[in-house]
């Protein structure tokens, strides 16, 4: 099977460089993946700052957001008021186009790495609440009184029990909100940045260097799918199990 | 508990707005930076008489409109297809979940290459939201007829239309309306980050222009009610959808 | 039947109104019963009688509005998970521990050392003769097994006293019988305590020396039988004429109870 893809690959990217060499396609439009080449030999330094700025905003809005989206679902999940009360409220906010937030962002927090994170952060934190909350409150309740039973105490249950069996809903939620996070940052770049991979789309893109772009989104891809990756073995690290839940025979 | 609930969730609401104007009479948060509530409403006011944001605001709402009025019904077509036929099915799929699991929000340079962004650019742009998302959702769909009805139907010798009609329908349509409104909200978010990215009208381009004029009354002002619309357009579809859930359970009747 | 076993359980009085909005509901009312130790009690009633929050009440996890439970004399209002040990309907196995894993929990937060809840654990796989599945995870087991393993789990730390909210409901008929059969062995090889909450009056005086017969709710005693059935218990006594007529007995204390409700909870095996 790898062979076949491999043949694959080679077949499109020589159509690619093809389509491109005969100007089957307006240049300004493709770029053929020898002249994404050429861009990278010539500016790769320029890419790796902009990866580091980038992957740095990633960081640390994947780090608040996540805890505040565990915290805030699993709290939102454990006590039944408090998940009716805000349950709604999340659903309903998930729907915000949150682009439109980013430039009052950009007048509290500048143009640098902190409205990026800020947005980011805002971005990935409604699914990773939201499924943390559905995770912790579709748990039997059976659970719990095993738990105490047992003679754990409260920390116990949450930390031994609780969270370990609403992993699977919970890794769902951190799969999109990352997904979420990343492209809220490249997105946040590409309008207006200090620096990062959006940013340096953005400006070849002004200065119409179509191979620099091009290789530009293919980092921003990389990032994505990096991200994506990633998780994907986390959610499965976590799944194998996922077929025995209480209501099965 | 119920009305508790909301009365609870609304002097929360109440309470924070009144804290909020209190800052910035007080002088604790710069009015500069974060305006206060009623100057913020003041600013509200004056946009919607106002015939630039008007404009403007039409200009986003028929960008969102057209994306969704023509990607719509091909989605839907070819999910469809992609779920009754097998072939199609399988080797369109995978393309469409990898498009789906790659965010398209990155390409827009590329759009913006041509020759910047034009309506149909921006158009373009926003039916590659609403595609993808609401053919996946229709080919799902196609999988929750339940075909022993079909075949059951036709054995009565009832026609296409008829079974088309009265089965596939209602079994289809709650994966279909989920799919739709996940494919406006997309539309919405693709047509104002396009705006927001190279445009001359727009309530993209109004919000960024705003942003850099530091003009922020106007900034929250809209910002606030493109949040609220949003909304209260999610809701109203989520509700649609609750409805025609209900017929499904009917339907199956167990 | 006849010796003094020193009594182990008892509840005087205990009651529980449950107040859901504006309308209390009075799940359970005057349960007074005992057990002695070393013996084997079942409970048997309609759906939704208050069975399972009277085994929670026993428990400890639930607190009553009238009445106590005493444990050992002494008033219990919290779990003690060194003298009593519960079971459920479902396993509530962790899915994502191994089967070793599982019963080695309780002693875990009891606080015992890894390699006395390594040997303990492989002593009660043993005692329900499922030691070559210590490294399996319960999703590849089947429901009658997992069973075995809560069981095991629950004999783990050791406990007097053993509650069971009609652990064998969820499974066919013929695991049922071979795990009453399991059940039996255990409990004379152990000498432990019983309390059983059943649906089906065949399992609970196949299973039991005596049967506390509950009415719908409001959840009242209605009466306690005491077969007098010989033991060792083997299958085919369930044909016998002492039988037939403890059932019937049981079957028209609960008919009697005024709704076609009450009937219509009873699986009438």
């Amino acid at each position: 099977m790898t062979r076949r893809r491999i043949i694959l690959i080679v077949i499109i990217l020589g159509s690619w460089e093809a389509v491109c060499r005969f100007n089957i396609v307006v240049p300004l439009l493709l770029a053929s993946p020898s002249e994404i080449i050429g861009a990278l030999i010539q500016s790769w330094p320029e890419y790796l700052v902009a990866l580091r700025f980038t992957v740095a905003e990633i960081a640390v809005a994947l780090a608040v957001a996540w805890s505040l989206g565990i915290v805030t679902g699993t709290a939102a999940g454990m006590i039944p008021f408090l998940g009716a009360a805000i349950g709604p409220i999340l659903v309903s906010l998930f729907a915000v186009p949150l682009i439109t937030w980013y430039p009052l962002f950009m007048v509290w927090f500048g143009i640098g790495m902190t409205s990026k994170i800020v947005y980011a952060v805002v971005s990935g934190f409604f699914p990773i609440a939201i499924n943390t909350m559905n995770g912790v409150r579709g748990l039997d309740h059976r659970y719990f009184l095993f738990g105490q039973a047992i003679g754990c105490s409260r920390r116990q249950v949450i930390f031994r029990i609780l969270l370990p069996m609403a992993m699977p809903s919970i890794v769902s939620g951190l799969r999109i909100g990352t997904a979420l996070i990343v492209i809220a940052v490249i997105v946040a770049e590409m309008l207006a940045s200090l620096g990062g991979i959006g940013y340096v789309i953005s400006y070849y893109r002004s200065i119409y260097a179509t191979p620099h772009v091009y290789l530009g989104i293919l980092f921003a891809l990389a990032c994505a799918l990096l991200a994506n990756w990633g998780l994907g073995i986390l959610e499965r690290r976590f799944m194998h199990w996922r077929e025995l839940q209480i209501g099965d025979r | 508990m119920k009305p508790l609930i909301v009365l609870i969730q609304a002097s929360v609401v109440v309470l924070l707005i009144g804290a909020w104007e209190l800052c910035d009479r007080v002088g604790a948060f710069d009015p500069s930076i974060l305006p206060a509530p009623s100057a913020v409403a003041v600013a509200l006011w004056s946009l919607l008489h106002s015939t630039v944001f008007i404009d403007d605001a039409s200009d986003t709402i028929v960008r969102v409109i057209s994306a969704f009025v023509i990607g719509a019904p091909i989605a839907l077509a070819t999910g469809f297809l992609m779920g009754e036929n097998i072939t199609v099915g399988r080797s369109l799929s995978p393309v469409f979940n990898l498009v789906l699991a790659v965010p398209q929000s990155i390409f827009l340079p590329i759009f913006a290459l041509v020759l910047g962004l034009g309506f149909t650019e921006k158009l373009i742009f926003g039916i590659t939201h609403v595609f993808f998302v609401v053919a996946i959702s229709a080919m799902a769909a196609v999988s929750e007829v339940p075909h022993g009805q079909v075949v059951l139907a036709r054995s009565f010798g009832a026609g296409k239309f008829r079974i088309y009609r009265s089965i596939y329908l209602p079994a289809m349509a709650p994966q279909i309306m989920t799919g739709l409104r996940l494919g406006l909200i997309f539309d919405i978010v693709g047509i104002l980050l396009a705006e927001m990215y190279a445009s001359r009208s727009g309530l993209g381009v109004l919000l960024l222009r705003w942003g850099e004029a530091y003009d922020v009354d106007k900034l929250m002002a809209a910002t606030v009610l493109i949040s609220v619309a949003t909304i209260f357009v999610n809701e109203i579809m989520r509700i649609w959808e609750g409805r025609v859930g209900r017929w499904r359970h009917a339907l199956e009747d167990r | 039947m006849t010796s003094a076993r020193p009594i182990v359980i008892e509840t005087r009085g205990l009651g529980k109104i449950f107040s859901i909005d504006r309308a209390p509901i009075i799940a359970l009312q005057d349960i007074s019963f005992t057990v002695q130790e070393g013996g084997f009690v079942s409970l048997v009633g309609p759906s939704g009688c208050g069975k399972s929050t009277l085994l929670q009440m026993l428990a400890g996890l639930v607190p009553s509005t009238a009445g106590q439970v005493l444990v050992d004399g002494l008033i219990l209002r919290e779990p003690a998970p060194d003298k009593i040990s519960v079971m459920f309907q479902d396993a509530t196995l962790l899915p994502w521990k191994r089967v070793a894993e599982n019963i080695e929990f309780p002693l875990e937060i009891g606080g015992m050392n890894a390699a006395d809840r390594r040997d303990r654990a492989a002593a009660m796989l043993s005692l329900v003769g499922l030691t070559e599945f210590a490294a399996r995870y319960p999703h590849e087991l089947s429901g009658g097994m997992r069973q075995r393993i809560s069981i095991a789990r629950a004999l783990a730390p050791d406990p007097r006293i053993l509650l069971m909210d009609e652990p064998f409901g969820a499974l066919d008929e013929q695991t049922r019988i071979k795990m009453g059969h399991e059940l039996l062995r255990i409990w004379s090889r152990t000498g432990k305590t019983i309390f059983f909450i059943t649906h089906s009056l065949t399992e609970a005086l196949f299973l039991s020396d005596v049967v506390l017969v509950m009415s719908h709710r409001p959840g009242k005693i209605v009466d306690v039988i005491v077969a007098g059935l010989p033991r060792p218990r083997t299958y085919d006594i369930i044909g016998s004429a002492e039988f037939g007529a403890a059932r019937n007995r049981i079957w028209k204390l609960i008919s009697q109870d005024d709704d076609t409700d009450a009937s219509e909870g009873m699986a009438s095996l």
